[in-house]
């Protein structure tokens, strides 16, 4: 080879060599200025920037180091760096909404951040070090940020109980309850009630097949006359909680005509005294005077009527038992008295009292609701319905178990389904690709899934066999939140002991007042040792705070004067014998050991200290804000006018010190009383008593 | 040529990308509510719903437990106390009377009660019933509904502006 070309060669070597070196330092540098320019370090950089453009940048940047920053929670399985960004999650001075993100403080909340990082509430990906890895779905990070507004799904993962800073969690927890979802769904921590939706056993003695039709067309629904719908859905806890299922005319035909079909164990129909019914058949008033016991007994209470009231349709009354606007159109009247007669005869799980009626009323209500609690249109647009063929019997015996309608209506000889739906203990941490969006338009994220499929089931398969179940928003809201807060066991492995369960503590009392309190079912309303029902007050410390004679009368004409109270306890009708049976039982054993009645002396009460009582009454602590004594005074408070027959002095006492500690939820302040002025104003409040008829009534220390 | 054809498709392609998903971006509608952990809607226009952070979804809890009584006019069990109280209570969204009163006195008042700031004893002090926390929570919800909306005193604003 010449010289000539090997200098040639060797030239284009070297060059090949440089290039090839300059290459190589391009590629050796990308990765540290990959790392220089990554979204970590930028946020570091102009953090610090940041925290030199404030006064107090010493303290800003004491504990600050630049590289990624990491909480680590082993039992919870929990890695979480993102307060490498968000640098100024924990500092008191960078709470303003002027302070630019990621760099804000996060609002004060009972958990340190410091302690339990941001995913454990948020969600999202705790180990990603890119804004969009964090914080979004990406084909390789799938749990993307939960929306603030269903945050306290978070809550509910590890808090089991109810919480009083979580009312949209504990909301959609009732909801699960109440709307039955355990009827088909497995979940956990929510056990399957007794009795979900009504026994069907002898559902043919009490409605039509054409009434049995319209509902499995449109359940829940109150039109008027000219067909405009009124009253829809589950709002305002209102009844009904059955669902719509899609059904086709043939099936509804064939499921009406099954159901018209049971009456295997029928309940004998009650036959008035013929005296009875001679002496008020006739008489004009009869319907009147049947609305005016209807009244009096208070059984609006737990049953609502829809009232038209300005052209506003709305249900008034309470939603214990089932609303009643059109019932008389509904059940069979024969089934009717028997059923008020005795509710636990036909549904041995009724929620229903057992009063004691007089013929009498027992005819007049019944007759009313027959004649004014009706809608003569309510089954106008129901086909003609023929006694049901025996094809159309075995259509709908063989539909009820595939509708699922078993998993919540029990019928005698027939077996109970459970768990007919999928099992929803974790829907909660489900990924995007763990869930089935089928050909649906609905945007891939676990939320929008639930959220479909609880709003409209069809939207997300056509073929779903969940019932469409007609919310408010906040209800969707609220039901979207507690399924989220469904995650299964795994995310909280390591604090199964944080866990609370949800159970309530039995209180099944025996003998004679066991019998009554069955009987007259004050559970429903009350609550004793921390079971029953929330409507009325608690009992638990009823004996040590109203006296005796007090409850006796009470029971015997139940009333309120508290003018914010819209349910008043129903007249039972009680013998005398059943008043003194749990008069005697409530003041002897519902007691509180707080409470030493021996220890206040009513005697000792001179007319000096009740004078000094009635001036810090209405002078120095201006009680009368809140209570009312005769015809003035404030609605917040029980009215007092007859206090000093109803509660007992060492109540009084005890209450002033501290009303919290005997009823915690009480509205009433804790003041500062020294020992004379609580003295005087027990003193005070004992001397006002009215006499018969005792028309005190409320109890203290009720936020309701 | 082949090596800038190549250039000039990537760059292409690129920014095609980059638009692309800035269109994505774009497309989200951000909901003030979703970010929100809990709303009240606005005493005044039932249409406008404010959002709570969790410290004054704290306060509005409070609020509908002990305050709503006398200081609205709509309660949860119908009837309100205030129009029995002489002199009327302020309404919680009040802004014109509320939002010249510091936190400071605010939370004297709800502690010690209205007597001890010179205000009418029909207030009582709530210092023993309610936390330090409770007390907080009920200022920062009644400064979220305020109508004329509450301004916080003004501080000296940052000198930072983000990118």
């Amino acid at each position: 080879m010449p010289a000539e070309e090997m200098g040639k060669v060797t030239k284009r070597l070297r060059l090949i060599f440089a290039v090839s070196c300059v290459v190589l330092l391009i590629v050796l540098a990308i990765s540290p200025i990959r790392d220089y320019l990554s979204d970590w370090r930028r946020y570091e950089r102009d953090y610090v920037r940041f925290a030199e453009s404030r006064p107090d940048t010493k303290r800003l940047l004491a504990d600050f180091r630049p590289e990624i920053e990491q909480i680590w929670i082993p039992q919870m399985q929990v890695v979480d760096r993102c307060t490498t960004c968000h640098q100024g999650i924990t500092r008191p001075s960078l709470l303003d909404a002027s302070v630019p993100q990621p760099f804000r403080a996060h609002p004060p909340i009972p958990h340190r951040v410091r302690d339990w990082g941001c995913v454990v509430c948020h969600r999202g990906q705790g180990l990603a070090t890119e804004v969009r890895d964090a914080h979004e779905t990406t084909l390789a990070w799938e749990q993307p940020i939960l929306p603030v507004r269903y945050i306290q799904a978070s809550c509910g993962t590890c808090h089991r109980a109810e919480l009083p800073q979580t009312p949209r969690l504990d909301r959609g927890r009732e909801l699960l309850a109440t709307l039955n979802c355990v009827g088909c769904h497995h979940m956990q921590g929510i056990e399957r009630p007794v009795m979900l939706g009504p026994s069907l056993t002898n559902v043919g003695t009490k409605v039509s097949r054409a009434w049995l039709y319209k509902w499995l067309k449109e359940p829940r629904v109150i039109t008027a006359s000219d067909g405009t719908i009124l009253v829809i859905g589950y709002e305002n806890e209102d009844e009904p909680r059955m669902p719509k299922f899609r059904l086709s005319e043939k099936e509804l035909q064939a499921l009406s005509g099954y159901l018209s079909t049971l009456a295997s164990e029928p309940l004998p129909p009650y036959k008035f005294d013929p005296r009875t019914v001679a002496a008020w058949e006739k008489r004009p008033d009869l319907i009147d005077q049947g609305e005016t016991r209807f009244r009096q007994m208070f059984c609006t209470t737990c049953h609502s009527l829809a009232v038209t009231r300005a052209g506003e349709t709305k249900l008034i009354g309470g939603d214990i038992g089932p609303e009643l606007t059109k019932v008389g159109s509904k059940v069979n009247p024969d089934w009717l008295a028997a059923w008020l007669r005795d509710p636990q005869a036909y549904l041995p799980h009724a929620e229903m009292p057992r009063y004691q009626w007089s013929d009498q009323d027992l005819y007049v209500v019944t007759r009313y609701i027959e004649s004014r609690l009706t809608d003569p249109s309510l089954l106008s647009d129901v086909p003609k319905l023929q006694a049901p063929t025996p094809e159309e019997v075995q259509l709908g015996q063989r539909l009820f178990a595939e509708k699922g309608c078993s998993s919540c209506h029990a019928i005698k000889g027939l077996a109970p389904q459970t768990d007919f739906g999928p099992d929803l203990t974790s829907l909660g941490s489900k990924t995007v690709s763990q869930l089935e969006f089928g050909n649906s338009r609905i945007l891939r994220t676990p939320v929008a899934y639930i959220e479909a499929k609880i709003t409209d089931p069809v939207s997300v398969n056509v073929a779903a066999r969940m019932p469409q179940y007609s919310l408010s928003p906040g209800d969707l809201d609220a039901l979207t939140t507690a399924l989220l807060s469904m995650t299964g066991k795994s995310t909280t492995a390591g604090l199964e002991g944080l866990i609370l369960p949800t159970r309530q503590a039995q209180f099944r009392p025996a003998g004679a007042f066991g019998e009554l309190f069955e009987r007259y079912k004050c559970y429903v309303c009350h609550r004793f040792n921390g079971y029953g029902g929330t409507l009325a007050p608690d009992l638990t410390n009823e004996g040590s705070r109203a006296q005796k004679k007090w409850i006796a009368e009470f029971l015997k004409n139940p009333q309120t004067l508290r003018p914010t109270l819209t349910f008043r306890m129903p007249q039972f009708n009680m013998t005398d014998e059943e008043v003194s049976v749990l008069a005697d039982y409530l003041s002897m054993v519902m007691q509180t050991p707080t409470v030493n009645l021996a220890s206040v002396d009513s005697k000792r009460f001179t007319p000096q200290m009740a004078g000094l009582g009635k001036e810090l009454y209405e002078v120095k602590y201006q009680c009368q804000s809140c209570h009312t004594i005769g015809s003035a005074g404030g609605y917040v408070g029980p009215n007092l006018t007859n206090v000093g027959n109803w509660i007992n002095a060492a109540w009084i006492e005890e209450w002033l010190k501290n009303p919290q500690s005997l009823a915690p939820d009480a509205i009433e302040p804790r003041r500062d009383f020294t020992d004379e002025e609580r003295s005087a104003l027990t003193a005070y409040l004992m001397t006002l008593k009215q006499s018969a008829p005792a028309p005190a009534g409320g109890t203290p220390g009720r936020g309701k | 040529m082949k090596l800038k054809l190549l250039i000039a498709l990537g760059v292409v392609l690129g920014a095609g990308l980059a638009t692309s998903c800035r269109a994505n971006r774009a497309a989200e509608k951000p909901d003030p509510l979703a970010r929100a952990y809990d709303s009240e809607p606005d005493w005044n226009d039932s249409q406008h719903v404010i959002p709570l952070n969790y410290q004054q979804a704290q306060g509005k809890r409070v609020f509908y437990q002990y305050c709503v009584w006398c200081h609205a006019d709509s309660t949860p069990a119908g009837p309100s106390n205030r129009s029995n109280l002489n002199p009327n209570p302020p309404l919680a969204n009040d802004g014109a009377t509320l939002n010249v009163l510091s936190d400071d006195f605010m939370r004297n008042v709800i502690t010690m009660g209205g007597a001890a700031a010179g205000k009418s004893a029909s207030m009582p002090p709530w210092g023993k019933t309610l936390s330090q926390d409770d007390i907080e929570a009920v200022i920062a919800f009644y400064r979220a509904i305020a109508q004329p909306p509450y301004q916080a005193p003004a501080r000296p604003g940052p000198k930072y502006s983000v990118r």
